[in-house]
C-alpha cells in the first residue's frame, strides 16, 4: 500500500464486519437478506451504520432463495447473511440451488472465533466444508488482512464465467479485528470467455447450410450470459425452428413462429418430435439435461451435435458434440448468424407440428382448468416477472405462460427445490419494486417457507400469489397413478389451512374461488390492488400434467390422457 | 481405464478437499494419492491415479479446471492393472 491508497480508516471502518459492509456497498449491493445470530452480531453491528438495505426474513433458507430470487431476476449478485451453525446450514438449500441453475450469489456466515475452530463450540458448524460440493467457490476467513482478496474474489468469482455461489465464512475474531489499515474495497474485473474458434464456427455454419432438418435446441445459458438478442437474430436470421428448455424459456417470445415449445419430459409434442427428427440439432447454452433429453442413448437419433456454451466442460459432457463451440455465447451466435438454412419443407413441417398440437383450452365443465387461468395470467401481464414452485403448477406454468425474457421466468430448474417460490418472489420484487412480480406456487411447497408471508408483508410489496390447491402433493400423486399402480402414499394434503384465512392473518388480502366463472374478476381485483394479494385457487386434485415421458424413456414416448383417463377426468376434474 | 491426474495447487485451505471431491462426485475413484509442496514456488503438486468407471477423462479434467484452487490438470492413461486390483501381480517376492 503506497501513502496515495485510501484506508478504511478515512471511512471510519473500525473492524473487520464494517469493511465487509463496506465492501458490498462498493461491489453495487444495495440489498441483503439474512437473519441474525451471535457469531455475526458484529456484522449486523456494522449494519446500523451502512447504507445497505437489510431484509429480515423469517428462516435463513428464506434469505438463500429471496437473494437466488434476486439475482435471477436482476441479474446482480445476490446476497445473503446467516450466523453460524443452524443459521448457516438453514442456508444450504438456497446455496446448492444457486449452484445448480448458476445463479450467482455471495452467502456470508457468522462463525466462530478461529481460536474455538475444531472445538464443538456453541453453534459451531463447519460449513466451508459441508458446502464445499454446492458452492462455485467458499473462503474461510482467518484474518482481517484477508477480507480485501476475499470479499473481491468472492465477487468476482460469482459473477465470472457461468456463475455460482459463493460463500465466505466469517469467524467472530475476523469481524471485531481492527481494520483500519485496510484499503478501501475495490471490485476485481471480471473477464469474458473468449469468442468460439473461427474454424470451429465456420464448419458450423457449413453444417447448417447442408442440414435438411435442423433444430435449435436452447437453453439457460442465453439468459445467465445475456445473449438473448443475439439468440434471436440467430433464430430469425436461419429460419431454424427452435426448441427451449425450461430455464431457456424466454429466449424467443412464446408466440414467435419459430418456437415449437419446451422440450423434454413436459415439454410439446411438436419440440419432441422436431428434435426426433431432426438431422441437425444446434445447443445454445443448454447441457443436455435428463429432464430435457430423456433416454440420452435415443435423443435426436438421427443429428449431428453443434453444441455452443460458454461453460466447456459442458460441451460433450453427456452427448458427443461434432463441431464444439466453447466461449462467448453473445460473440458465437454473432458469428453464426451469418449461417443460411434452406430447409423449407422441414419448417413447413415444424410448422404444422405446433398447430396439430396446440394445447386446447376449452376444458368441458365449470371447475377451474390450472392451464387456463395460467394462459390468462400470461395475458394479463405480459412483461411481469413470473415465479413457480415446484410441481405440477411448475410445469403448467412453463407450457401456458409466455415469456418475454428468460429472467421473466423464475423456477427452480436442475434442484427442484420446493419452497423456492415465495422468497425467490419476495427478491424479484425487491429488485424491480416497481414490475408486477406472480408467484404461482402449489398447496404442498406454499408451507415450505409460507413463513415469508409475514415479511411480504411487512415490506409491502406487491407480490400477487396464486396458490393452485389440489390438496395433494400433485407431481408425486402424478407417479404414484401412473406408474406404481395408484398406490397413493403420503401425497394427500387435505388438511391444508385456510389459505386465504392465513394470508389475511399475515396481513395479505386474500380470496377463494372454485369455478372458472369467478376467474376474470379475482385475477382483475389481484392484479389490479396496490399491495400483496393471495387467489387461493382450488382445483381438482385429479388433474395431471400433460404430455410426460416416462422416466428414462425416449422423447419419442410421450404419454398424454387415453380416451378413458380423459373420461375420466372430464367427469371428475373437468366435469360437463 | 486408470488414469494419473497430474495437479498443481494452490497451497490454501480447502484445496486438496476440493479437488479429491471433485474427482469422487463425477464418479472417478480415487485408487492411489501422492504429493508435496513444490520448493520452488510452494505451489502443491498432487498425482492421484484415479478409475474412470467408464467414465470420460477429459471432461473429468475440463471439471477440475474450474476449481478455483486447481491451477493446472493433466490426465494421462495408465497402462495396465494397478497393485492390489484383480490381474495384478502381488508386487512382492516372485
Amino acid at each position: 500500500m503506497n501513502a496515495n491508497t485510501p484506508t478504511a480508516t478515512a471511512a471510519g471502518l473500525r473492524n473487520g464486519a464494517a469493511w465487509v459492509a463496506h465492501a458490498l456497498e462498493a461491489e453495487g449491493v444495495d440489498t441483503i437478506f439474512g437473519y441474525p445470530g451471535g457469531a455475526i452480531m458484529p456484522f449486523y453491528d456494522a449494519l446500523v451504520d451502512s447504507g445497505l438495505r437489510h431484509i429480515l426474513v423469517r428462516h435463513e433458507q428464506g434469505a438463500a432463495l429471496a437473494a437466488n430470487g434476486y439475482a435471477r431476476a436482476s441479474g446482480k449478485v445476490g446476497v445473503c447473511v446467516a450466523t453460524s451453525g443452524p443459521g448457516a446450514s438453514n442456508l444450504v438449500t438456497g446455496i446448492a440451488d444457486a449452484m445448480l441453475d448458476s445463479v450467482p450469489m455471495v452467502c456470508l456466515t457468522g462463525q466462530v472465533p478461529t481460536s474455538l475452530l475444531g472445538t464443538d463450540a456453541f453453534q459451531e458448524l463447519d460449513v466451508f466444508g459441508m458446502t464445499m460440493p454446492i458452492v462455485k467457490h467458499s473462503f474461510l476467513v482467518r484474518s482481517v488482512d484477508e477480507l480485501p482478496h476475499v470479499m473481491a474474489e468472492a465477487f468476482r468469482i460469482a459473477r465470472e464465467g457461468r456463475p455460482g455461489p459463493v460463500l465466505v465464512d466469517l469467524p467472530k475474531d475476523v469481524q471485531v479485528g481492527a481494520a483500519t489499515h485496510l484499503p478501501a474495497h475495490v471490485p476485481a474485473p471480471v473477464q469474458a470467455p473468449p469468442p468460439p474458434p473461427d474454424a470451429a464456427l465456420a464448419e458450423a455454419i457449413a453444417a447448417i447450410a447442408a442440414a435438411e432438418k435442423p433444430v435449435i435446441y436452447g437453453g439457460g445459458g442465453i439468459g445467465i450470459c445475456d445473449a438473448v438478442d443475439e439468440f434471436r437474430q440467430f433464430v430469425e436470421a436461419t429460419g431454424i425452428p427452435t426448441v427451449l428448455t425450461l430455464r431457456g424459456l424466454g429466449a424467443l417470445p412464446g408466440n414467435h413462429p419459430q418456437f415449437l415449445g419446451m422440450l423434454g419430459m413436459h415439454g410439446t409434442r411438436a419440440a419432441n418430435i422436431a428434435v426426433q427428427e431432426c438431422d441437425l440439432l444446434v445447443v445454445v447454452g443448454a447441457r443436455f439435461d435428463d429432464r430435457a433429453t430423456g433416454k440420452l442413448s435415443e435423443f435426436a437419433p438421427f443429428a449431428r451435435v453443434v453444441h455452443l456454451d460458454a461453460d466447456a466442460y459442458e460441451i460433450s459432457k453427456l452427448r458427443t458434440a461434432d463441431i464444439a463451440l466453447p466461449g462467448d455465447l453473445a460473440a458465437g451466435l454473432r458469428a453464426l448468424a451469418a449461417a443460411r438454412s434452406t430447409a423449407g419443407e422441414w419448417r413447413q413441417r415444424c410448422t404444422a407440428l405446433r398447430e396439430k398440437h396446440a394445447p386446447r383450452y376449452d376444458a368441458p365443465g365449470t371447475d377451474i382448468y390450472a392451464p387456463a387461468l395460467l394462459k390468462r395470467v400470461s395475458e394479463l401481464c405480459p412483461d411481469a416477472i413470473i415465479t413457480a414452485d415446484v410441481g405440477q403448477h411448475q410445469m403448467w406454468v412453463a407450457q401456458h405462460c409466455r415469456f418475454s425474457h428468460p429472467r421473466n421466468h423464475l423456477t427452480s430448474g436442475a434442484l427442484g427445490t420446493m419452497g423456492f417460490g415465495l422468497p425467490a418472489a419476495m427478491g424479484a420484487q425487491f429488485a424491480f419494486p416497481d414490475r408486477p412480480v406472480v408467484l404461482v406456487n402449489g398447496d404442498g411447497g406454499f408451507m415450505m417457507n409460507v413463513q415469508e408471508l409475514v415479511t411480504i408483508a411487512r415490506c409491502k410489496l406487491p407480490v400477487k400469489i396464486i396458490l393452485l390447491d389440489n390438496s395433494a402433493l400433485g407431481m408425486v400423486r402424478q407417479w404414484q397413478e401412473l406408474f406404481f399402480d395408484k398406490r397413493y402414499s403420503e401425497i394427500d394434503l387435505s388438511d391444508n389451512p385456510d389459505f386465504a384465512a392465513l394470508a389475511q392473518v399475515c396481513g395479505i388480502p386474500a380470496s377463494r374461488i372454485e369455478q372458472r366463472s369467478q376467474i376474470e374478476d379475482a385475477l382483475a381485483a389481484l392484479l389490479s390492488a396496490p399491495g400483496p394479494g393471495l387467489l387461493h385457487v382450488k382445483i381438482d386434485a385429479r388433474a395431471n400434467v400433460w404430455p410426460l415421458v416416462p422416466a428414462g424413456q425416449a422423447n419419442s414416448h410421450m404419454l398424454d390422457a387415453n380416451p378413458n383417463e380423459q373420461k375420466a377426468e372430464s367427469a371428475h376434474a373437468l366435469p360437463a | 481405464m486408470h488414469y494419473r491426474l497430474d495437479l498443481v495447487l494452490k497451497p490454501v485451505e480447502g484445496a486438496l478437499v476440493r479437488v479429491i471431491g471433485m474427482t469422487e462426485r463425477r464418479g472417478f475413484a480415487p485408487r492411489a494419492i501422492q504429493g508435496f509442496p513444490d520448493a520452488a514456488d510452494g505451489r502443491w503438486r498432487l498425482q492421484m491415479v484415479v478409475n474412470s468407471g467408464g467414465r470420460t477423462a477429459e471432461t473429468l479434467r475440463r471439471q477440475l479446471q474450474k476449481v478455483y484452487d486447481c491451477e493446472s490438470v493433466q490426465i494421462s492413461p495408465v497402462d495396465g492393472p494397478l497393485p492390489g486390483e484383480a490381474g495384478a501381480g502381488h508386487g512382492g517376492a516372485p
